[in-house]
């Protein structure tokens, strides 16, 4: 990085937060490593909104160390990304100076994990469920004594069966397994395919309700910022696939947890293949570091 | 050896042996010498040999003829497009071990055509040769949703990764393929490749900057770039009475429809900029902007940063509360000039304040979030993406229904409510017999 370059670099991440008041002969890293640990104290008192299993992904060493006043915003993006990211990607450390995306920061503390808490939360949009009934059903019964259901044997092998409330749908199979999905959070899922059980057993069936899971959990939100795609997939490249000739959005494919985030450019994140909701939070986590860094560029 | 059980037809003797002293194995009667009967001559059993065609060396020694047919394409197609030796034997190698592969031996020829033409395509991308996919397309003479689809699941099989390509890298190719070049038109509608190329690249740099490309297929912004480029090159009337439609028709180019879109929005960021050009006296508009883009794109810089400072104070004058409150707000920022990040800076600074502020601006978020998005963020910044500014309205969510354990009783009334009664069933199945007699009837 030439000497330019690096001075932007600097006047860059200073000029990001008018609280910090220290002039460049200051020693940077100290400054900034104190005062990480107690931005997060204040944050982690302050937000009430973040669930508990986000908070205890904190070092607990941090809460030691003394609060001294400065409060930084989040300016070294780099760093929440680097203590999530377990691959192997230097890139990621860096926070895409237009210079020179791949030069990694002069590594400022030992990994503490720091927790940035960007203050959104993903909404759920869709949990899908499955679930066995336990005993062979006849499809052709059914849908002759249900008022919500549908069987077309010649385009699909399985009952499509609807209930208001909660507003999901249910695929049935003749084998006496059972797919739900179309529901907002766990509970109501559970409660939706509960029902769809209630009914199969209603007609006549022993139906019961065993090995139900939650297979795949789908959130959405707004980062309320546009990104840049094209940056973003020049320093991840290894978990990035943007092409704007087949889909406007960036798929980035989180390592860990195991997570696959649509980014489009409006800055709206769309997060799919949780089992649980701790994966989808702690995965916009990870990325919202990421994305701001690709804010003012 | 003695075949038992037959009896020989001319002698009536049982006394039949089987001969393999000669190469055709016959059964002949001792006493009379007749033959019982014969085996066939040759020895291939009937329906062919017992090794299948593809078990035997042959397939090994003499390769599929539609690998060599796929390979040839590779090759013919690295000829149209003037690809050095380097990416074609790159692409040929690609092919060959895709080729192989499970999902795909057994397809179609045309996918198998298409894999050839996206080994090409990621050969190119890899070695640096700027080419999009909608070429391959029309080289293949295939649907690009397919091609598309060819290429994705070949990158996964072969697990590679191809560069990003950048749209200001592929214009210079993309504006060779207009002809309007002296001899093939008018004067007055002529111009030189290489004068418009250096317009539509910075032209497409400026859209870059201004979220106009990002998400967005890269060709129908080429063609708003070249277009807008030949018209300002020389605005004079002939050039500015033209229509994209006749722009295409000239340049023996096909016409893409968001072209027309793409025009529009650049002309938007020209008329952003103009506006801020001191010695212009009218106001600007769509149709005045195309004049001045030459010393927009010259001084666009300085235009940039001045066009930000003036919306700051706008944005400022109008609410000087909303802009504290106001979610980080996004600026365009050239890579250049250090000038306007300071400007994004000193305005964001407002927007930094201690964590105890930063959460209620949070709150404040959040709340919204929930609500209709009314405060939407696009509207409120000089440069945006055009998706965010002309927001779609989202129909009311219905309010998330709080409290919901899973373990709820469930009321037996509500599930009646789900189940035919026994005349409903009775009525439905006579009309299903009904329907599908009649059908039946019909065809």
């Amino acid at each position: 990085m030439d000497d330019l370059a690096l001075e932007r670099y600097f006047d860059d991440s200073i000029a990001n937060d008018s609280s910090y008041m220290v002039e460049e002969e200051l020693d940077l890293q100290s400054s900034l490593k104190q005062s990480h640990a107690s931005h997060t104290n204040s944050r982690n008192s302050s937000n009430l909104l973040v669930p508990a299993t986000a908070a205890t992904h904190q070092n607990p060493e941090l809460d030691v160390l003394e609060d001294s006043g400065i409060n930084l915003d989040n300016s070294l993006h780099g760093m929440a990304a680097v203590k999530r990211q377990v691959a192997v990607d230097l890139g990621s450390k860096s926070n895409a100076s237009p210079f020179c995306p791949m030069t990694p920061m002069t590594p400022m503390t030992p990994m503490t994990p720091v927790t940035e808490k960007s203050g959104i939360i993903p909404q759920l949009q869709n949990i899908v469920s499955t679930v066995n009934l336990g005993c062979p059903l006849d499809l052709k019964f059914i849908a002759l004594q249900a008022r919500n259901a549908e069987y077309n044997p010649k385009r699909f092998a399985a009952v499509i069966m609807r209930i208001r409330e909660p507003r999901t749908t249910a695929l049935i199979f003749s084998s006496g397994k059972m797919v739900c999905t179309g529901a907002k959070c766990e509970e109501q899922s559970r409660l939706a395919a509960r029902k769809y059980a209630r009914v199969v057993q209603k007609l006549g069936f022993p139906a019961r309700f065993l090995d139900f899971k939650i297979q795949n959990m789908v959130a959405s939100c707004d980062v309320c910022f546009p990104i840049r795609l094209e940056g973003l997939v020049l320093t991840h490249q290894q978990f990035s696939s943007y092409e704007p000739e087949l889909f406007p959005g960036l798929i980035y494919r989180m390592v860990k947890p195991r997570i696959v985030l649509l980014i489009f450019v409006s800055g709206k994140v769309v997060l799919t293949g949780a089992k649980e909701r701790a994966e989808i939070y702690e995965a916009f986590e990870n990325i919202y570091p990421i994305l701001k860094g690709f804010r003012k560029q | 050896m003695f075949a038992a059980g037959l009896k020989c037809p001319g002698c009536g003797s049982s006394n039949i042996v089987d001969d393999d002293l000669y190469c055709q194995a016959q059964l002949v009667c001792v006493d009379c010498g007749s033959v019982v009967s014969e085996g066939t001559l040759a020895d291939d059993p009937v329906g062919g040999t017992d090794v299948s065609y593809s078990r035997t060396t042959a397939v090994t020694k003499k390769p599929c003829l539609n690998l060599i047919k796929g390979l040839e394409r590779v090759k013919e197609m690295c000829r149209i497009l003037r690809l050095n030796s380097e990416i074609e034997d790159l692409a040929l190698t690609y092919f060959r071990q895709a080729y192989q592969q499970e999902s795909f031996i057994n397809v179609t020829l045309q996918k198998k055509e298409v894999l050839a033409g996206c080994c090409v395509y990621v050969s190119c991308r890899q070695r640096d040769w700027p080419i999009t996919l909608g070429t391959i397309s029309s080289l293949l003479d295939a649907d690009p949703t397919l091609v598309g689809g060819v290429y994705q699941e070949m990158i996964k099989i072969l697990n590679i990764q191809a560069p990003f390509v950048s749209i200001a890298d592929v214009i210079e190719a993309h504006v060779q393929e207009y002809k309007i070049s002296a001899q093939h038109v008018a004067k007055e509608l002529a111009e030189d490749s290489k004068v418009l190329t250096k317009r539509a690249v910075a032209l497409v740099e400026l859209a870059g900057d201004s979220w106009i490309v990002t998400g967005r297929r890269p060709l129908p912004i080429m063609m708003a770039a070249t277009y807008l480029a030949w018209q300002s090159l020389n605005p004079n009337k002939h050039r500015l009475k033209l229509s994209l439609d006749k722009f295409c028709h000239l340049a023996k180019v096909q016409k893409r429809k968001p072209a027309v879109m793409r025009i529009t929005e650049l002309k938007e960021v020209l008329c952003k900029l103009g506006r801020e050009l001191p010695w212009v006296r009218e106001t600007v508009t769509q149709d005045y902007v195309v004049r001045l883009v030459g010393d927009i794109l010259e001084h666009r810089h300085t235009l940039l940063t001045r066009a930000l400072r003036t919306h700051e104070t706008a944005m400022q004058a109008d609410c000087p509360q909303a802009s504290a409150l106001n979610s980080p707000t996004e600026e365009v920022a050239p890579s250049q000039c250090s000038e306007s990040r300071d400007q994004t800076a000193d305005a964001s600074s407002a927007l930094q304040l201690c964590p105890t502020d930063r959460t209620e601006n949070q709150e404040e978020e959040d709340s919204h979030q929930t609500e209709d998005p009314e405060p939407n963020w696009g509207k409120r910044v000089l440069f945006a993406p055009p998706c965010v500014v002309h927001a779609k309205r989202r129909r009311a969510e219905p309010p998330p229904v709080q409290n919901v354990t899973g373990d709820e009783e469930i009321s037996d009334s509500e599930i009646d409510s789900y189940i035919r009664t026994p005349q409903e069933a009775r009525a439905f199945a006579l009309m299903q017999k009904a329907v599908s007699s009649s059908g039946s009837g019909n065809s």
